[in-house]
């Protein structure tokens, strides 16, 4: 302690060595705290927004998975790019009287599944996104099993099938993209795809299921 | 008790060099400390991401043997499940693509299913053969793998996924 206070004195200050060791010691420190609390903002924001594409992904596939598996009939066209508008018919869970229908699409520009003309989820994409964000839709698919797949086995096993099989078995795959531009000097492009995919029978084509009767 | 009532009134205020360097380590300790919290938090959300998709892909495949029982029985040796087929085999899938640029970082699923279950119901009957007639067939899957950095000498996680369906209506 004697030697930081010179000579002793309690109200002596500091001297010139101690004053530049600290400045010192302080510019380090709070350059260092700098650079990290910048990077560790950036890595924030984007496992914030990764985790907002997720939670969209993870809907998306629910609301239409859970229409898929009360499904009577699925029609599928093209909807633009790798898109598809798929019309789910479906018996009104209440009084078993009338067949529903849910039509889903994806509006590519305003990146986001439409459900009978409304957006699924009005909260994606996010309002307060940063300059250089964006979310791109890049597939929403549905497709009979078998032919829209990486895997090999599952396209010949396809072929193995009865009609009854291929004409239920559906699989949905949504892929989404996340992109982070660099807008500062030294930044780099930065981006993330997320695929979902779910495989659903349509048990109710198999079933006889009328209006009225579910059997 | 006055001597110590004067050190105090002598004081002018300020911090001296060892209570500004205590000061800074202490910023300094609880610094590493939240961003270890928040790392940790996040490599959590990570995992759960990858478990949801793993999750999905367990559920695809009782959906997958569902329709099969349903429409197209499958034959003794599918029955029997595939939880012995090595890794590497036609039911992986990506869980977690990872860094794009680098294919060792990506995380597969092992997919695999146990033996389908029969289970007769006696208030149904018996068929031809004099053979209680089954009520439905359990399907049970399960999905593992390992999460990026962790050792393959580690126990791998795990989901499990049970579904069930009427035999062949067709």
């Amino acid at each position: 302690m004697k030697v930081f206070r010179g000579r002793g004195g309690r109200d002596d200050g500091w001297t010139f060595i101690e004053a530049t060791i600290a400045v010192v010691i302080m510019a380090i420190m709070v350059l260092g705290l700098t650079i990290v609390l910048l990077a560790f903002r950036e890595q924030l924001d984007r496992s914030w927004a990764v985790r907002v594409m997720d939670q969209y992904g993870n809907n998306v596939m629910e609301e239409v998975t859970h229409d898929l598996r009360n499904a009577t009939d699925v029609s599928v066209r093209s909807g633009g790019g790798n898109t598809s508008r798929i019309d789910i018919q479906y018996l009104d869970p209440i009084r078993h009287k009338e067949i529903l229908t849910s039509r889903y699409r994806a509006d590519m520009r305003n990146v986001r599944i439409e459900k009978d003309g409304r957006a699924l989820d009005p909260t994606f994409p996010p309002r307060n996104l940063g300059r250089g964000e964006s979310y791109e839709i890049l597939q929403f698919t549905l497709a009979p099993y078998g032919t829209d797949t990486p895997n090999r086995w599952q396209r010949e096993d396809s072929f193995r099938r009865k009609a009854a099989f291929i004409d239920a078995a559906w699989e949905l795959r949504f892929k989404l993209r996340y992109n982070r531009k660099a807008i500062n000097p030294g930044e780099r492009n930065w981006d993330v795809t997320k695929e979902y995919y779910n495989r659903i029978y349509v048990r109710n084509r198999n079933l006889v299921v009328h209006k009225g009767i579910t059997e | 008790m006055m001597n110590e009532k004067r050190r105090w009134s002598d004081d002018v205020g300020s911090i001296d060099f060892v209570q500004l360097i205590v000061g800074l380590l202490i910023v300094g300790i609880a610094c590493v400390g939240t961003f270890q919290a928040l790392q940790f938090g996040n490599d959590q959300l990570n995992q759960q991401m990858r478990y949801r998709r793993a999750l999905s892909e367990a559920r695809s495949c009782v959906e997958y043997w569902q329709g099969r029982i349903h429409t197209d029985t499958p034959n003794n040796l599918e029955m029997n499940g595939n939880l012995s087929s090595p890794n590497g085999s036609n039911n992986d899938v990506l869980i977690d693509e990872g860094d794009p640029d680098n294919p060792n970082d990506d995380v597969i699923g092992y997919v695999r299913y146990g033996p389908i279950v029969p289970i007769p119901n006696a208030e149904l009957g018996k068929d031809k053969r004099g053979q209680t007639l089954i009520s439905h067939y359990v399907i049970r899957t399960r999905v593992t793998w390992w999460d990026p950095g962790q050792s393959h000498a580690e126990r791998p996680h795990e989901v499990k996924f049970q579904g069930a369906m009427v035999p062949a209506a067709l």
